[in-house]
C-alpha cells in the first residue's frame, strides 16, 4: 500500500507522524526514513520520493523538523533532518490521539451484534 | 503563529529561490544515488538499478513541482512565471497579440470614455469640503422639471434668511450671470456668479493667492476694500499671464471698475455642471453693474439660488422642518402672489454632485443624462462583441497550440497548471487592452465633451482619471479577459493528450465541439450587432425628422444680435425708445434688406409669460407665448402674414393697443370667428386686456421642434413699457442681408450700433446656429448611436470572417477531394457560405426579436418613428445580411480556388 498526498487528508497526517516518530528514533536524511518507514512496517507502507518530499517540505516549515546538511558514511553530502522540541511535543500529541482513534475504532470493528 | 511563520518562509522562498531550487535539486540528486546504490547492493547492475530508481520516483519534475507547492510563494513564482511565458508566447504571434489588443482597446476605451463623461456629469462630487452636507432649497414644483438649482428667491426673501442660519451650518445665495469683459462693442463675454459674502466659507473654498470675499465685502456697493472680485485659476492664467500681479489689479466688468482679491485654486470652477465661474463677485456689488436695473433692488425678480449646509449629525429632516418653519415668514417678504413653485412647501435637494439647471433653463445634466446612458449600454454591448471576437480568436489559437499544450500534459504538467497559464495570457491580453483603452478614451472622451458645446453655451466638463473612472476600467479589463479567457481553459481542462497528440486537429470530438462553441458565440454576436444597429437607425431617423419639421420660419441668411443696454443706464421708458432708436440704425445700414427688433426669438428655446388666452398665470396645458416686436419683424423671419396687416409705426403708445396673433392661438382661442377686428376683452392679463387683432401671421416654433408650434401674441413693442420682464435690458435685433452671408453685415452693424450709443454691448449669431443647437442632444445620440454600431458591425463581419477561414482550413482535405472529384468553385463556395449564412440567418431573427423587446426604451428619445417601425428593421437586416455575405464570401472564394493536390498533402 502506497500512501500518497493525493489520497485523504487522514492519511497525508499520519505520513507526517511517521516521518516524525522515524526521526525521534534518530537523524537522518529522506531516502533513509523512506527505507526506514517501510523496514519497521515490514513492507506495508512503502513511501515514494513524490509524496516524501512534499511532506519533508511541510514539516521543515512548520518548524516541527530541522535540516542539515552532513557528510554520509560515503563521504557523499546529504541533508539529515532531526526533530525539533516542538517537533517532540507535537509527536507526543499526535501519537496520544492516535492511540485514542485507533482504540475506538478497533472497538467499533470488534463490537458483535447486540453489544452496547 | 503558525500564519507568521508561513508568511516568513514563503519570502524566504521569494527572495533565496535560487539557493532554495539549488538544496532541493542536491537532496534528490543525493536520493536517486543512494537509492541506486542501495539496488545495486541487493545485487542489480548499475543499469537494472538506475532504471528501477526512475520507475519508483516517477518524473524528477513532479517530484520537485509537490515539494515547490508546498508553500504560498510556489503560487506567486508559478504566476510571475506564467506572466513571463505569456509575454513570450505574444510576442511571437504579433499579427494576433496586435488585433486582439486593438479590438479590446476599442471596445474598453468607447466605454470609459462615455462613462468617464457620466462620471463627470452626475457621478463626481464637488472638489469642496464635505459635500453631502449641502443642499439646494427646491420645491416638487422645480424638481419635477428637473431643476435641480432650485425655486427662485428674491433678495428680500434671502436676507430674512441669512439672519436665521443658526438653524444649519451655513448658507449663501448665488445666482450665474454673463459678464462682459470688454470696455465697450462687441462683447467679450465670460461666465460668472454673484454669490453672497459667506459662499467661500460655507464650501470651505480657499485662494491659492491673494484671498476671498467675504461677508464684509458684501455690502451694497462694495465693502472696505471696494467693488472686488475672484477670479478663477482658468482666467488668471489666460488673461493675467497667472502672475502674482494679478492681485489688485484693476478689472471692468460691464462698465464697472472691480478690484481682483483673490484666485480660486484650479480643481474648483463652480457648482454648475459643465459650466467654469471665471468670475465671483459679491452679490452686493449687483447695482454696480445693473445700475438702474439692479435685481437686489426689485421684488419681482426671483434670481437667487440658495445653497446651505447642514449642521454635522443634522438629518434630511430636521433641516427640513426648519426651513419649512420659516417659510411662512419668508413668503411674507414677497408682494403680491407668489408664484407656484414658492407656494409649495420647500423641499430641500442634495447637491454634493453639483447642480444643473435652473432659472428656466434646463442643464447640461438634463439635456444630456438620458442619451448619455443609453449610449453607455450601447457601448456596453460592443464590447461584449468585441469580446466575442478575442474569445474566438483565442480558442482558435489553442486549437493551433493543441501539440504543445499536449506534450507538456504529457510530461506531467497539471492540468490545473496548464489552465492558469492560460487565464494568466488573458489577463495580460486584458491588460494590454485595457491600457490601450485608457490613452483612446483621454482622447475620446475630450472629443465627447467638445461635442456637447455649442454655438450658444461652451460646455467644460473637467474629466479627471479619478478612481471611479479607473475602477471601471479595471472591471471592464477584468470582466472581458474572464469572459474570452475562460473558454480556452476549460478547454485545456478537458483534453486528453493522446488525441490531440494524433493528427492535427482533423475530425475528433474536439474540433466538432470547437465549431459549435464558435458558431453560437458568431450567432450572438450578429444578434447583438442587430439591435444596435436597430437602435442607431431609430436614432438618425429621429434626428433626421426633426431637422425636418416645418420652422414656420425661414432660418437661411438670418443674423441675431443680441444688444445689451446695461451700460446706458436708462429707465425703461427711455430704454425703449433707445430700442426702436437701434434698430433704425442698423435698417439703414448698406446691404441689410430688413431689420427688426424682439425681445424673444423663435428657436431659442426660452419664452416667458406662461399665461392663458384669460392671461392668468397656468401649467402648460394652456398656455399662450407673448413677443414684442417691431415693424417689418416678421419679414425678417420669413414668417407669413395670413389676414390683416403687419404693426407699424403708428402703432405707438398713444395709439390703439393692437395684437397680432398667429394661426395656433386663432385655432385654439378663437374658433369659428373671424380673428381680425376681434378685441380682447375679457383677459385678466394687462398684457392682453383690451388689445384689438390687427393681424393673424402663420406658427413658428419658439421652443422645443419635438411640441407643436403654441398659440402666440405679438405685441408692438413701442406699447410694451410696463409690460416687459422687470429688469430686461437686452433685445435681439434680426438681420436679413441683401445678399452675401449673415456674417457680412455683422461689423457694419456693430458699427452703427455704438455710433449711436457708446454704451451698448452686443453680440452675434445665426439663426441657423441657434437652430442646429437646439437638436443638439439629439444629433449627439444619433452621431454616437451611428458610431458605435458601424464598429459593432464591422465586429460582427470581421468574426463571421474568420469562422469562415476557421471552417476552410478545417475541411481543406475534404474541399481538395471534392475539387479533384470535379466540384466546381461555385459548389464549393455554396457549401462553405451555407452553414455561415445559416447562422448570420439565426443571428438576425433573435436579434430582431431582441431589438423588439429592447428598442421600447428608446421610446422616449423617439420622435417621428415608433420604436418597431418596419423601414428601419427590414433595411438593417438587408444591410447586415449583405456585409455577412461578403465577410463570408472571401474566404469561401479563396477554398474553390485551393488546389486538390496542395491540400491534400498538406496533413
Amino acid at each position: 500500500m502506497t500512501l500518497g498526498v493525493k489520497q485523504s487528508g487522514l492519511v497525508q497526517g499520519t505520513l507526517d507522524m511517521l516521518i516524525l516518530k522515524t526521526l525521534a528514533l534518530e537523524p537522518m536524511h529522506g531516502y533513509g526514513i523512506g527505507v526506514r518507514i517501510e523496514q519497521i512496517s515490514k513492507g506495508v507502507f512503502q513511501v515514494n520520493a513524490g509524496s516524501l518530499f512534499p511532506a519533508l517540505r511541510r514539516l521543515e516549515r512548520d518548524g516541527l523538523i530541522v535540516g542539515d546538511w552532513r557528510p554520509t558514511k560515503n563521504n557523499r553530502r546529504a541533508k539529515y533532518y532531526a526533530l525539533t522540541t516542538k517537533g517532540r511535543a507535537t509527536l507526543k500529541r499526535e501519537t496520544r490521539d492516535w492511540e485514542v482513534q485507533s482504540a475506538a475504532i478497533a472497538r467499533i470493528l470488534q463490537a458483535s451484534p447486540g453489544e452496547a | 503563529m503558525a500564519v507568521f511563520r508561513r508568511l516568513i518562509s514563503g519570502i524566504r522562498g521569494l527572495v533565496r529561490n535560487q539557493q532554495i531550487e539549488q538544496e532541493l535539486d542536491d537532496e534528490l540528486r543525493q536520493y536517486l544515488e543512494t537509492s541506486i546504490e542501495r539496488k545495486m547492493q541487493s545485487g542489480m547492475s548499475r543499469e537494472q538499478a538506475t532504471r528501477a530508481t526512475r520507475i519508483d520516483m516517477g518524473s524528477v519534475e513532479a517530484v520537485k513541482d509537490g515539494a515547490r507547492d508546498v508553500g504560498w510563494e510556489s503560487i506567486v513564482e508559478g504566476i510571475w512565471r506564467d506572466a513571463r511565458f505569456a509575454v513570450r508566447i505574444l510576442r511571437k504571434s504579433p499579427g494576433f497579440t496586435a488585433v486582439a489588443v486593438l479590438t479590446l482597446g476599442l471596445g474598453v476605451g468607447a466605454n470609459t470614455a462615455v462613462f468617464s463623461v457620466v462620471n463627470s456629469l452626475s457621478l463626481r462630487t464637488l472638489p469642496v469640503t464635505d459635500p453631502e452636507r449641502l443642499v439646494t432649497i427646491s420645491s416638487d414644483f422645480a424638481i419635477n422639471r428637473g431643476f435641480t438649482a432650485g425655486a427662485g428667491w428674491n433678495y428680500g426673501m434671502w436676507q430674512l434668511l441669512r439672519a436665521r442660519l443658526d438653524a444649519f451650518e451655513g448658507g449663501f445665495a448665488w445666482t450665474p450671470a454673463k459678464f462682459n469683459l470688454a470696455e465697450r462693442g462687441e462683447i467679450d463675454s465670460i461666465d460668472g456668479l454673484y454669490a453672497s459674502g459667506d459662499y467661500f466659507s460655507t464650501l470651505g473654498v480657499q485662494a491659492i493667492l491673494g484671498r476671498t470675499f467675504t461677508a464684509a465685502d458684501d455690502v451694497r456697493g462694495g465693502g472696505p476694500d471696494g467693488a472686488v472680485a475672484v477670479i478663477s485659476y482658468r482666467l488668471w492664467r489666460g488673461r493675467f499671464g497667472g502672475s502674482r500681479d494679478a492681485i489688485g489689479t484693476r478689472l471692468v466688468v460691464d462698465g464697472a471698475s472691480f478690484t481682483v482679491i483673490g484666485v480660486m485654486p484650479p480643481q474648483f470652477s463652480g457648482m454648475e455642471v459643465g459650466r467654469t465661474f471665471d468670475l465671483t463677485l459679491p452679490l452686493g456689488t449687483e447695482p454696480l453693474i445693473n445700475r438702474a436695473a439692479a435685481a437686489i433692488d426689485e421684488p419681482r425678480r426671483l434670481f437667487l439660488f440658495i445653497m446651505l449646509r447642514l449642521k454635522n449629525g443634522q438629518s434630511a429632516d430636521a433641516a427640513t422642518a426648519a426651513i419649512r418653519s420659516m417659510q411662512p415668514e419668508i413668503l411674507q417678504t414677497f408682494s403680491g402672489t407668489p408664484p407656484p413653485f414658492l407656494k409649495e412647501p420647500f423641499t430641500l435637494v442634495p447637491a454634493s454632485t453639483g447642480t444643473s439647471g435652473g432659472g428656466g433653463a434646463p442643464g447640461l445634466r438634463q439635456r444630456y443624462e438620458r442619451s448619455l446612458l443609453t449610449v453607455l449600454v450601447i457601448v456596453a454591448a460592443v464590447l461584449l462583441i468585441a469580446c466575442v471576437n478575442v474569445a474566438n480568436l483565442l480558442l482558435a489559437r489553442t486549437a493551433s497550440r493543441q501539440r504543445e499544450l499536449s506534450a507538456r500534459l504529457a510530461l506531467g504538467a497539471s492540468p490545473r497548471r496548464l489552465a492558469r497559464q492560460l487565464l494568466v495570457e488573458s489577463l495580460l491580453l486584458a491588460t494590454l487592452g485595457a491600457g490601450a483603452g485608457l490613452v483612446l478614451a483621454a482622447w475620446a472622451s475630450r472629443a465627447l465633451v467638445a461635442q456637447l458645446s455649442t454655438s450658444l453655451d461652451r460646455v467644460v466638463l473637467p474629466l479627471p482619471l479619478d478612481w471611479r473612472v479607473l475602477g471601471f476600467t479595471a472591471t471592464a479589463g477584468m470582466i472581458t479577459a474572464i469572459l474570452f479567457g475562460v473558454a480556452p481553459a476549460i478547454r485545456t481542462l478537458r483534453m486528453a493528450p493522446m488525441h490531440a497528440l494524433k493528427a492535427q486537429g482533423q475530425g475528433g470530438g474536439s474540433a466538432d465541439t470547437r465549431t459549435s462553441v464558435s458558431g453560437g458565440l458568431v450567432v450572438a454576436q450578429v444578434a447583438l450587432s442587430l439591435v444596435l444597429l436597430v437602435a442607431a437607425g431609430l436614432l438618425l431617423r429621429t434626428f433626421d425628422q426633426l431637422t425636418n419639421v416645418p420652422l414656420g420660419f425661414d432660418d437661411d441668411r438670418v443674423l441675431l444680435i443680441n444688444v445689451d443696454t446695461v451700460q446706458a443706464g436708462v429707465d425703461p421708458a427711455a430704454r425703449n425708445q433707445l430700442f426702436h432708436q437701434l434698430v433704425g440704425t442698423v435698417t439703414r445700414v448698406p446691404n441689410v434688406a430688413a431689420a427688426a427688433g424682439s425681445l424673444w426669438t423663435p428657436g431659442s428655446g426660452a419664452f416667458n409669460l406662461i399665461v392663458d388666452a384669460r392671461g392668468r398665470a397656468t401649467n402648460d396645458e394652456r398656455r399662450v407665448i407673448a413677443n414684442f416686436v417691431t415693424p417689418s419683424w416678421f419679414e425678417t423671419f420669413g414668417i407669413p402674414l395670413q389676414a390683416g396687416r403687419d404693426i407699424s409705426e403708428r402703432d405707438t403708445a398713444h395709439a390703439l393697443p393692437v395684437v397680432i396673433v398667429n394661426e395656433a392661438f386663432v385655432h385654439r382661442i378663437l374658433p369659428n370667428r373671424e380673428a381680425v377686428g376681434e378685441t380682447l376683452v375679457d383677459s385678466d392679463s394687462a398684457i392682453l386686456r383690451g388689445r384689438t387683432v390687427i393681424g393673424v401671421v402663420g406658427d413658428a416654433i419658439y421652443g422645443s421642434l419635438r411640441d407643436p408650434a403654441p398659440p402666440t401674441v405679438y405685441i408692438p413693442l413701442a406699447q410694451s413699457v410696463g409690460l416687459q420682464p422687470p429688469g430686461r435690458t437686452t433685445i435681439t435685433i434680426t438681420v436679413r442681408p441683401v445678399t452675401g452671408p449673415p456674417a457680412s453685415v455683422a461689423s457694419a452693424a456693430g458699427a452703427a450700433l455704438i455710433a449711436t450709443n457708446r454704451d451698448v454691448a452686443f453680440s452675434f449669431r445665426t439663426l441657423a446656429d441657434q437652430m442646429k443647437a437646439s437638436i443638439g442632444q439629439e444629433r449627439l445620440a444619433a452621431m454616437l448611436s451611428g458610431s458605435f454600431a458601424v464598429l459593432a458591425l464591422v465586429l460582427a463581419g470581421v468574426g463571421l470572417y474568420g469562422l469562415t477561414a476557421y471552417t476552410v482550413s478545417r475541411r481543406r482535405s475534404e474541399i481538395g477531394i471534392r475539387i479533384a472529384l470535379g466540384a466546381r468553385g461555385a459548389d464549393v463556395v455554396r457549401m462553405i457560405l451555407r452553414r455561415t449564412l445559416w447562422l448570420t440567418a439565426i443571428g438576425i431573427a433573435l436579434g430582431l426579436v431582441g431589438a423588439a423587446f429592447l428598442t421600447r426604451y428608446l421610446e422616449a428619445m423617439l420622435f417621428g418613428v415608433t420604436p418597431m417601425d418596419i423601414w428601419t428593421l427590414a433595411a438593417v437586416s438587408l444591410m447586415f445580411a449583405a456585409v455577412a455575405t461578403f465577410a463570408a464570401f472571401l474566404p469561401a472564394r479563396r477554398a474553390a480556388r485551393t488546389d486538390p493536390s496542395l491540400a491534400l498533402r498538406c496533413e
